[in-house]
């Protein structure tokens, strides 16, 4: 009889493609020990606290103790990313009790930045397919100096890019299996969870999944990835639902109502390329602090569009590149943390399609020579930063304010003390009631719960850990502003801008 | 107390939903799953002899098609014995006339059981078979030209004693219900009963089914007094450790056509139902040598009430989750039972897709919406057939309810 074809023809079917298993692991494990030690080395010394890291900090510790925050949870980020800190920063309390809340909390972010390492390095040996590529992305994204210099610190961004790339991950195994698709629809919703900006790179994830999935299956991937992710991420808004907070409404939080005020009402950051702007000042810290990076990377992204092996990952840093840029939105100071790994995934991908057209034998020179030349400025620019990151401390004063506000500072039933975020968890450890004993300066005149307690606005306060984040809100908080200004210094720490007291309100009506 | 209750009964019912998924899935889980349930090309040899038997009762109006279907066949060794009853001359007349018309492959058996039922008809016809493999077609069936000889390579390459090739019920066009059995049956064959063959516990199906001969002899039939011979037969035979082998292919695929309206689809259900739930009371699943197998045995065969009972209590609890004063968390939990059916719809729909690919019709944007506004009625369709079933079988209601048959799949073959 004549052969017949029976279905329509699809590719043939490959088995997986497995590297040796012989030494896979060892170098990984090397680099990536180095990797952390360096992030370890200087960790509670340096960057200097950001109020967002108090703020996570002290809403991780509300989740240990049962809520999803310290004050009323107004669905200001979905709170995954500082359910997750709850959990890693267990340990680090259990075992080092004496050590200050933001160093636990920064501890804990060595295991999400561990973690991030080993996805770039899976995802880019499954999209390049070379060892020595995944080794340098893996390298570059812990070791270029913006990711030094934030990594480590308490940011939701860092758990959101972990999960991206773990559905990166997911999306390209050469297994192709289905669980694996819809894990990484599952995985793309606890990245928007962790930290909603992330959203912007989904797309980058269906082109990964495109990659990653066969022909003859890949309807079901689609449909278990969107699956997995749309219906995971619907816990949330069905969370605010069943609360009856949903929609914005009199006298209640919403999550409608805060993304409103988010998109809409929150004063924007300017253009980047205005000078003058927020925006503007960060991109020029973020270029100072790396310039190769992220021009290097963003040209490998450009280009990395048309190679397969740094398409997925150059799409995500393009979308990311191309929010960034809009003339008036919100730019915050952690939404690089978003773009490194997959800037580095970048990088590698165009090596690895340099490589790959050297070695068929029509290489071009030109990219080659670049490709060493910036090689070679990140060599010798690297390290001068790098040095001066695992050198320099800023931060003595708060970790000997942490100290006296845990040691020393009287504790006495029904008193207030205004305190940052970074430095909150610490006072509420040394037994000041947590939210109206200890209180969060960002809430005084900002959440009714708390005015209510103070009729006699800065009068009722009886001391105030003045912070530059305390001394930079006080402008806007006038309770703040005159308690401030009617205390004298109990004790300093540190000097300069920098420097934290601990003021005595001496009018109160008590 | 109820919020215990509530979070008890979500989690249940979320797992079994998200198993039953997952064994829907199964071919589709890796290409190469995917690949692997594919007939394989045959050799061209042809070494097995079969014996193809149609029952036929009532079936006047499809009978002929489906014989003279079965005569275009490329293999060379076949034999058909249509059975008829005693008392239905209209069907005795035209398998006589196919008969004579084809007098060395076509043979008419006639049954003279008092009470009629398939397995009868089939036990009937038994004895008679001079084939190495048993065939099972229904009179209403469209079989490819190609499929015996695809089955004698299979036969041979897998050595198996019982193959099921696949069914489909193609006119999906037709009503909303008849899309969402289409799919039905989709998964079924396409994908879940492939995972029953590698796992040794297959409910068989009713027709395209390849046994042979001596197994069927050595193990006794058909079983006369249930209402799904069919499933029982693969239960047995599974409990007996003979080797299953499941094949589908959309070019030879046996086609059918879904019951005329939802009374007779509640009808066919109910048999089913009540089938499931005698091949469960009968108990020989439990000879099978595997607690695993016994598991899939024990889930497979109560699968239909679990179901209906998952479709009946999903809007209980998420109403319960907006009225009941229960913590946000367990309100929570009370929707966990939706994602997994949400999501199968999701593939249901990846799934109506790829059936439009494969059988070259063309599935429009209505049919989309149809597959996803038919779910809720047609769960409640399922749950009365299940109560029903239910009902029947306490009742000692074991007769056999008949399907009637217009021949709405051969149409549609016409007209594409």
């Amino acid at each position: 009889m004549t052969a017949v074809l029976l279905a329509p023809s699809a590719p043939p079917v490959d088995a997986p493609v497995r590297p040796a298993r012989r030494h896979r692991f060892l170098p990984v494990a090397v680099l990536l020990v180095l990797l952390i030690a360096a992030h370890a080395w200087n960790l509670a010394d340096q960057p200097f606290p950001n109020d967002d890291e108090g703020a996570y900090i002290s809403q991780a510790w509300a989740v240990q103790h049962g809520q999803l925050a310290h004050y009323t949870y107004w669905y200001d980020h979905p709170p995954l990313g500082w359910i997750q800190l709850a959990v890693l920063s267990w340990p680090g309390q259990w075992l080092l009790p004496g050590l200050p809340a933001l160093v636990h909390g920064r501890i804990a972010m060595l295991v999400v930045l561990a973690i991030t390492l080993l996805l770039v390095y899976t995802v880019a040996r499954r999209l390049q397919g070379t060892r020595w590529t995944a080794l340098l992305a893996m390298a570059i994204a812990g070791l270029s100096p913006l990711a030094l210099s934030m990594q480590h610190q308490v940011y939701l961004d860092n758990f959101a890019v972990m999960w991206l790339l773990a559905a990166f991950a997911l999306a390209l195994s050469p297994r192709r299996h289905l669980w694996q698709h819809v894990a990484a629809g599952m995985a793309t919703s606890f990245a928007v969870l962790s930290k909603e900006t992330i959203a912007i790179a989904v797309p980058a994830v269906i082109v990964a999944l495109w990659q990653g999935s066969h022909p003859s299956t890949r309807r079901f991937s689609l449909a278990g990835f969107f699956s997995g992710m749309v219906f995971t991420a619907s816990l949330y808004p069905l969370y605010a639902a069943l609360k009856g907070e949903l929609f914005a409404g009199e006298d209640h939080v919403s999550l409608i109502g805060t993304l409103a005020f988010q998109l809409h009402d929150r004063a924007g950051t300017g253009s980047v390329f205005v000078p003058g702007t927020e925006a503007h000042e960060l991109l020029m810290s973020w270029l100072g602090n790396d310039p190769v990076l992220l021009i290097g990377g963003l040209a490998a992204a450009v280009a990395g569009l048309a190679v397969r092996p740094a398409r997925a990952p150059a799409l995500a840093v393009l979308l990311l590149v191309v929010v960034a840029l809009r003339p008036d939105g919100y730019l915050p100071k952690m939404y690089i943390v978003q773009l490194v790994p997959f800037l580095a995934l970048s990088v590698a991908g165009i090596a690895t399609a340099v490589v790959i057209r050297t070695e068929r034998g029509f290489g071009s020179a030109l990219v080659t020579t670049a490709l060493i030349v910036t090689g070679a400025i990140a060599l010798t620019g690297w390290p001068v930063t790098g040095a001066r990151m695992l050198t320099e401390s800023t931060n003595d004063g708060y970790m000997a304010a942490s100290r006296w506000l845990r040691e020393e500072m009287p504790v006495r039933p029904g008193q207030r003390t205004i305190v940052d975020g970074v430095l909150w968890v610490d006072l509420v450890r040394a037994g000041h009631a947590p939210g109206l004993g200890a209180i969060w300066h960002y809430k005084i005149d900002l959440d009714p719960a708390v005015q209510r307690t103070l009729p006699g606005g800065w009068r009722d306060i009886d001391y105030v850990v003045s912070t530059p984040a305390v001394r930079g809100e006080a402008a806007q908080l006038p309770t703040l502003a005159g308690a401030l200004a009617h205390s004298r210094v109990v004790a300093t720490f540190g000097a300069g801008d920098g420097r934290i007291e601990v003021r005595e309100v001496l009018t109160t009506t008590r | 107390m109820i919020s215990f209750l509530a979070i008890f009964i979500s989690v249940i019912l979320t797992a079994s939903a998200a198993l039953t998924m997952w064994w829907m899935l199964h071919a589709w889980r890796t290409p190469e799953t995917l690949h692997a349930t594919r007939f394989s090309a045959p050799d061209g040899e042809q070494r097995m002899s079969f014996s193809l038997l149609v029952p036929a009762r009532m079936e006047e109006n499809v009978l002929a098609a489906t014989v003279t279907g079965l005569l275009q066949s490329t293999h060379r060794d076949f034999e058909i014995l249509v059975i008829v009853g005693h008392d239905d001359p209209g069907t005795a007349a035209i398998a006589a006339e196919l008969a004579r018309d084809h007098p060395d492959q076509v043979r008419v058996i006639t049954d003279t059981n008092p009470r009629k039922n398939k397995p009868k008809a089939l036990n009937t016809a038994l004895p008679h078979c001079t084939g190495e493999i048993v065939g099972v077609f229904d009179a209403e069936d469209e079989v490819h030209p190609l499929l015996l000889e695809h089955v004698d390579h299979e036969f041979r390459k897998t050595r198996a004693d019982v193959l099921q090739g696949g069914v489909q019920l193609i006119n999906f066009h037709s009503s909303w219900y008849s899309l969402r059995n289409c799919m039905e049956y989709f998964f079924w064959f396409r994908s879940r009963l492939h995972l029953h063959a590698r796992m040794g516990f297959i409910p068989l199906g009713g027709n395209t089914v390849f046994v042979r001969t001596e197994v069927l002899r050595e193990n006794g039939g058909w079983d006369q007094d249930c209402l799904a011979e069919d499933c029982d037969l693969g239960v047995r035979l599974s409990t007996r450790g003979k080797k299953f082998a499941v094949a589908y292919d959309a070019v030879l695929v046996t086609r059918e056509e879904t019951p005329g309206s939802i009374k007779a689809l509640v009808k066919q259900r109910t048999r089913w139902n009540q089938g499931f739930l005698q091949v469960l009371r009968k108990g020989e699943w439990k000879a099978l040598p595997t607690l695993r197998q016994r598991l899939l045995a024990r889930f497979t065969l109560t699968s239909p009430f679990i179901q209906a009972f998952t479709g009946a209590v999903i809007p209980v609890g998420i109403l319960a989750g907006f009225l009941l004063d229960v913590p946000d968390g367990v309100a929570l939990i009370t929707f966990l039972p939706l994602l997994p059916t949400l999501t199968m719809l999701a593939f249901e729909l990846a799934g109506l897709h790829e059936f439009g690919g494969q059988y070259g019709v063309r599935v429009r944007a209505g049919h989309y919406a149809k597959l996803i506004a038919g779910l809720p009625l047609y769960q409640l369709i399922l749950a009365v057939a299940a109560l029903r079933s239910v009902w029947r079988e306490s009742t000692g209601r074991g007769d056999w309810e008949l399907t009637h048959h217009v021949g709405a799949h051969l149409r549609l073959r016409e007209d594409t």
